[in-house]
């Protein structure tokens, strides 16, 4: 069990299943860290402007470059006409990214790991960018998939391949995350497997060990950047995507 | 002594003092304008952003592509188990999911350093020549 790396993944349930409708509804250990995601960033955020000191402390320093990021972002990509998107894309790039950051301690349950998440988060912003483009420029917004100035023949073709392209975006936003939340883990488990496994052989083992200690060691840096890179990049193509949704002109 | 130290320079400085004063505050207010537009200018391409957006392209490029592939074999394999002919669906949509990958990927190179050049320029003309790279 303890070498098992795909254990970690496991769903357990916590407060046995509620039947809801017609459901079975339990709450989960996934349901439990979500919460608690949901809480960090919460009490962070409230403690860091709880001051509103005019030279920030420590904790305001990180909630001021926190908000500032990501208002730069929004502001940098989605334009003035963004600023109603600021706080979902916040709220995103917070939740993504501290539960990425929860999935780094030891006995963690990592959120981010299951693919139902992530595809739900995807599903949501390519949903939204749909209606926003609907609201926004009529039942035009569809001629996105019928681009003008291509030959009559092979026009069939390349609006296929447009709708084709724009269903591959949930796909890859979804993915991408939880691919590598889960490859990251899946890694780090196996390498400090082999520490155990090594190590249980004696002194030449234990010896032999420290190779893959310190890979482990470095891979933890590198899932720590993955943590911050991916909730960054999932936060950035929402922006990107609502972009289109906001500034298509046909 | 300390009086009259005290009193001559109040006595004589405030005639200059007054005038040393609007042209320190004009010279202050220039020095905090320069300061303000030099400030954005070094906020507005953080350099950890960009190399971690470096590395973000890489992982983006990739996942773009065969999300793309995925997705056309997907609808192909789903029109063959409606309609039940089974190879054609399946080689048709993959082919044209293989060309969305690269699509996807082809626009994922076009509109990196686009979003960045945004930093200086209204979005509505970006947008427009965005456009006109999508047709």
């Amino acid at each position: 069990m303890a070498n098992d790396p795909i254990h970690q993944f496991q769903i357990k349930e916590l407060a046995g299943p509620f039947h809801i409708g017609g459901y079975e509804i339990a709450f989960t250990n996934s349901a439990l860290f979500m919460g608690i995601a949901v809480a960090t960033v919460t009490t962070i955020l409230l403690v860091a402007a709880a001051r509103g000191a005019l030279v920030p402390g420590r904790l305001q320093s990180v909630g001021e470059l926190w908000y500032e990021f990501i208002h730069n972002m929004v502001k940098n990509v989605l334009g003035p006409e963004g600023k109603p998107f600021f706080p979902l894309v916040f709220s995103l790039f917070s939740f993504v990214l501290v539960a990425n950051m929860l999935g780094m301690f030891p006995y963690f349950f990592t959120v981010t790991s299951h693919v139902i998440v992530t595809a739900s988060l995807a599903v949501f912003v390519v949903a939204l960018v749909v209606v926003v483009g609907i609201a926004k420029h009529g039942l035009g917004w569809f001629k996105l998939f019928v681009p003008h100035g291509v030959p009559a023949v092979i026009l069939p073709f390349i609006s296929l391949i447009e709708i084709i392209s724009f269903l591959s975006r949930p796909v890859s936003l979804g993915l991408r995350l939880f691919g590598n939340m889960l490859a990251g883990h899946i890694v780090l488990k196996v390498f400090a497997g082999f520490v155990v496994s090594l190590g249980a052989l004696g002194f030449g083992g234990i010896l032999g060990a420290v190779a893959p200690l310190a890979m482990a060691v470095a891979l933890t840096a590198l899932e720590f950047l993955v943590a911050f890179l991916q909730a960054f990049v999932f936060a950035i193509l929402t922006c990107v995507y609502l972009n289109d949704a906001l500034h298509t002109h046909h | 002594m300390t009086k009259p130290s005290n009193d001559t320079p109040r006595d004589e400085p405030p005639p200059p003092e007054l005038g040393d004063l609007s042209a320190r505050l004009k010279d202050l207010s220039g020095r905090i304008a320069a300061e303000q537009s030099e400030q954005a200018e070094s906020t507005k391409p953080s350099a950890s952003m960009q190399g971690a957006s470096g590395f973000a392209k890489g992982y983006r490029l990739a996942s773009e592509f065969v999300a793309g592939t995925l997705v056309g074999g997907l609808i192909g394999y789903g029109i063959d188990w409606l309609f039940g002919t089974l190879p054609f669906g399946l080689i048709f949509f993959l082919l044209l999911g293989f060309g969305a990958g690269i699509l996807n990927m082809a626009r994922a190179g076009n509109r990196a350093p686009l979003a960045q050049e945004r930093l200086d320029s209204n979005p509505p003309p970006k947008a427009a020549l965005d456009d006109d790279d999508e047709d």
